[in-house]
């Protein structure tokens, strides 16, 4: 690649890029937000060769290419952000504008704007733009991380204890957001995670996607639940996948998630209330998936045939929110014992009852 | 026709017992209020059902423990008071199950005379070595590791994951409640529907002599410790 050298009329062309993009706005390519995306390379590759390479620019100003080009962006490119960037920036120390989120993200930008956090942090306190991930494709693990650089986990469990009882539990296996955000309806998203390798008793970490491509021998990660391959995770698949003594170093972690994201960040009252998950009834107990890691760091949800996690034992062995996710059968076999206890006090009350004249009249004769 | 007072039931057992009664009506009740919190508020919010339900269990666990010691180690009569014996499951259990489901409405006396050294009679004996041995034990531990699901996670995975401990826990709670409704039900079917409730709360239980009929029964048992039945005499 013949780089370096052009740098400012790449940035001329990002400026131009982004003026057409606002005035073009309802013609753009892309019917959400109007920013032509178009191929993504001749848009960063020319930045990408010195930032993608440690060797080049150092840790601070390092972009990782792999978890950026994927991101929407990548597709917008380098300079609609870095407008002011010039050409000879390499170690000149100065620094330059960079495009607030606020530009192409005012929806959001006023939402949170209204939320509690807002002035706790800015959007960069949370999202690093060269490595955003649509909600669908970050796992929830990840969006506790994302949390965590500020919120000590320890520190959260421990306030969260005082009314919360299993607040560690919780904290593992919640994102934050499901109780800090409001959303309409929330879903299982069952992540792939393992032990630690070589540790006996290790901790289960979220997998990844190198160590389950291992796993696959080579093939599709998916393949290792969905053995028929059909793209769709059946309940028996579920099962046998659980109960793969092969596989006992794997496990299944439900996270329920919210749908949609906002960024209304508060204190929501009800959550405070038990049941506001730990009751039946949500449709949204019904839906899972699997969440399948991909080679750029992000997720590949898989639809999960309904009612996973209601399963009695082994579509998912490890996940039971009390009360939520009870299994009907098991109920009813529960009554029919607790039934047969009231044969005794029923039964035998009423053929006592019915005797209670002959019994008198042997009493009697006792006496 | 005399009748006599046994102490039958020392204060440590009888303290246990109620204990227990509270702690585990207090466990059936939260439980079906944390299973099916849709249909049942009894305990105002589900936090506090919560809350109660792992005191109660706590409380159980470790007075079913301090009963274990008790009688293992303190008194040694668990295996004479509780394990139904060749005799007792050849003829015992039958004579005392066709006593409560027929010969009971004709009036006949009970053929099994509570002493302290054989308290249960043998249908008892067989109920209360389930209950004692196999369903408290189980139904606590299992609690135990679903309270303390992420510290003893090892433990969950090993027993066969947490969906497997809840289901067990449950349905041994179910039997337990199912218990629950006979066991109170019989303890009505003393000479007065109150007398065997009372001789839990004071240890005295009233005995009746009915004739030689129950007489010999009485003599066929010879009591292992006479001293310990301390004979009021009454009427
Ligand atoms: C969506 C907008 C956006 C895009 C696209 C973007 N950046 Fe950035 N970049 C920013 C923002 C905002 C900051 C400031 C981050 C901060 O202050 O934490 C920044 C900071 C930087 C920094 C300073 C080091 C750092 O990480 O804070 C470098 C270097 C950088 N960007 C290079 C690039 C390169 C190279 C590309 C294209 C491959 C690119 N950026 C694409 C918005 C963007
Ligand atoms: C010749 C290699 C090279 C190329 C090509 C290059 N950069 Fe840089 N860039 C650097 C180095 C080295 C630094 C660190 C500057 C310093 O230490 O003063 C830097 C710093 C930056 C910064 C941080 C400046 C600040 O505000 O703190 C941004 C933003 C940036 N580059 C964006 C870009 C963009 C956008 C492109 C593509 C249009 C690009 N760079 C192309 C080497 C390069
Ligand atoms: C030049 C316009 C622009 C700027 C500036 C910008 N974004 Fe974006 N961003 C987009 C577009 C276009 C998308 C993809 C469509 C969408 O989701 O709106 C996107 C998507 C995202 C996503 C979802 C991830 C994905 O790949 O779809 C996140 C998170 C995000 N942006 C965060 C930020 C943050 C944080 C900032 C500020 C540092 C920022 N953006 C600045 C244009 C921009
Ligand atoms: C307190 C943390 C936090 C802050 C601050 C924050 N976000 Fe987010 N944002 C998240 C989380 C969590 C998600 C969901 C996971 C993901 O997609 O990364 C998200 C998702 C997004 C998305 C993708 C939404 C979608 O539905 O595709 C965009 C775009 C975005 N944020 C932009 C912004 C902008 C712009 C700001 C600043 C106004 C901002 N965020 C501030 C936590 C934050
Ligand atoms: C860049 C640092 C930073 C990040 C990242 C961050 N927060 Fe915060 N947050 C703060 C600060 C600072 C406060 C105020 C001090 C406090 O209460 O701890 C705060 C407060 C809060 C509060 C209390 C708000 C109130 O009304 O009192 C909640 C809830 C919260 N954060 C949730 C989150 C969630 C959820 C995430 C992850 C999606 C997150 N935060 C990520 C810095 C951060
Ligand atoms: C089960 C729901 C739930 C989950 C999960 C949850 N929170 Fe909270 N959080 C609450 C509620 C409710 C409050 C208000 C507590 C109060 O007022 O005492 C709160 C309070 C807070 C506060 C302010 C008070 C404090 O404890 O400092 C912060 C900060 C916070 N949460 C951050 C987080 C973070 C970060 C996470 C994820 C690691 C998280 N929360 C997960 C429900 C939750
Ligand atoms: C935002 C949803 C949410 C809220 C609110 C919530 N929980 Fe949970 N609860 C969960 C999840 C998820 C789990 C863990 C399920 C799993 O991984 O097995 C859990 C697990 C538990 C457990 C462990 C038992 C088990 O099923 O393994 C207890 C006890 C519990 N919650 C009690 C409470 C109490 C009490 C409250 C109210 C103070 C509460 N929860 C509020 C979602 C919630």
């Amino acid at each position: 690649m013949n780089t370096i050298k052009i740098p400012l009329i790449v940035a001329l062309i990002g400026m131009l890029a982004i003026a057409a993009g606002n005035v073009g706005a309802g013609e753009a390519a892309s019917a959400t937000s109007g920013y032509s995306y178009g191929d993504t390379t001749d848009k960063n590759g020319n930045c990408l060769s010195c930032h993608g390479d440690v060797g080049k620019v150092g840790k601070k100003m390092f972009i990782d290419p792999v978890k950026y080009t994927h991101t929407n962006h990548a597709r917008i490119g380098c300079p609609a952000c870095h407008d002011a960037v010039i050409s000879g920036h390499a170690g000149s120390g100065m620094t330059t504008a960079k495009t607030g989120c606020r530009q192409c993200h005012d929806d959001i930008d006023v939402e949170y704007a209204r939320s509690s956090h807002a002035g706790k942090t800015d959007c960069n306190g949370c999202h690093d733009p060269h490595r955003v991930a649509a909600p669908t494709e970050i796992s929830g693990q990840d969006i506790n991380r994302m949390c965590a650089t500020c919120h000590d986990t320890y520190e959260i469990s421990a306030s969260h204890g005082k009314w919360l009882p299993q607040a560690d539990l919780h904290i593992e296996m919640l994102p934050c957001i499901t109780c800090h955000t409001g959303s309409k309806n929330y879903v299982i998203n069952l992540y792939i995670i393992k032990r630690q390798e070589g540790v006996r008793f290790g901790k289960f970490d979220l997998a990844s996607y190198g160590e389950l491509k291992k796993e696959a021998g080579g093939r599709d990660i998916l393949s290792l639940i969905d053995t028929n391959g059909d793209g769709y995770v059946s309940l028996d698949e579920l099962r046998n996948f659980n109960r793969n003594p092969q596989y006992k170093e794997l496990r299944l972690q439900g996270m329920m998630t919210p749908e949609q994201v906002t960024h209304s960040f508060q204190i929501l009252d009800n959550r405070r209330n038990c049941t506001f998950c730990h009751a039946s009834g949500p449709s949204a107990m019904q839906t899972s998936t699997v969440a399948i890691p991909e080679a750029n760091g992000t997720f590949r949800k898989v639809a999960v045939e309904k009612g996973a996690v209601l399963d009695a034992l082994y579509a998912t062995p490890n996940f039971y929110m009390l009360g939520g996710t009870r299994n009907a059968m098991l109920n009813k076999i529960g009554l029919v014992i607790i039934a047969g206890g009231m044969v005794m006090p029923v039964g035998h009350g009423f053929l006592r009852f019915l005797s209670r004249n002959i019994r008198n009249r042997r009493e009697d004769r006792h006496e | 026709m005399s009748k006599h007072m046994i102490y039958l039931h020392p204060t440590p057992v009888r303290i246990w017992h109620w204990l227990n009664a509270l702690g585990i009506v207090t466990l059936c009740l939260t439980g079906a209020q944390i299973r099916f919190p849709e249909y049942l508020n009894i305990f105002g919010n589900y936090r506090t059902a919560v809350l109660l339900h792992n005191t109660a269990g706590l409380v159980v666990a470790i007075s079913f423990s301090l009963w274990f010691f008790y009688y293992t180690l303190g008194s040694r009569k668990i295996t004479q008071l509780y394990v139904p014996g060749v005799d007792d499951l050849k003829r015992g259990v039958l004579r005392q199950a066709f006593f409560y489901f027929f010969l009971y409405f004709f009036g006949c006396p009970n053929p099994h005379h509570a002493t302290p050294d054989s308290k249960f009679n043998p249908m008892q004996k067989s109920a209360y070595l389930a209950i004692m041995f196999v369903l408290v034990p189980l139904v606590s531990l299992t609690g135990i590791l679903l309270m303390n699901v992420s510290p003893l996670r090892e433990l969950v995975i090993m027993a066969g994951g947490l969906k497997l401990l809840v289901g067990l826990h449950f349905l041994m709670a179910c039997s337990l409640c199912a218990f629950l409704f006979t066991h109170v039900y019989l303890t009505t079917l003393g000479h007065t529907p109150l007398a065997h409730t009372k001789s839990m709360w004071t240890g005295w239980e009233e005995e009746e002599d009915h004739g030689e009929e129950a007489e010999k029964v009485h003599q066929a048992k010879p009591l292992a410790d006479p001293a310990l039945v301390r004979v009021k005499a009454s009427s």
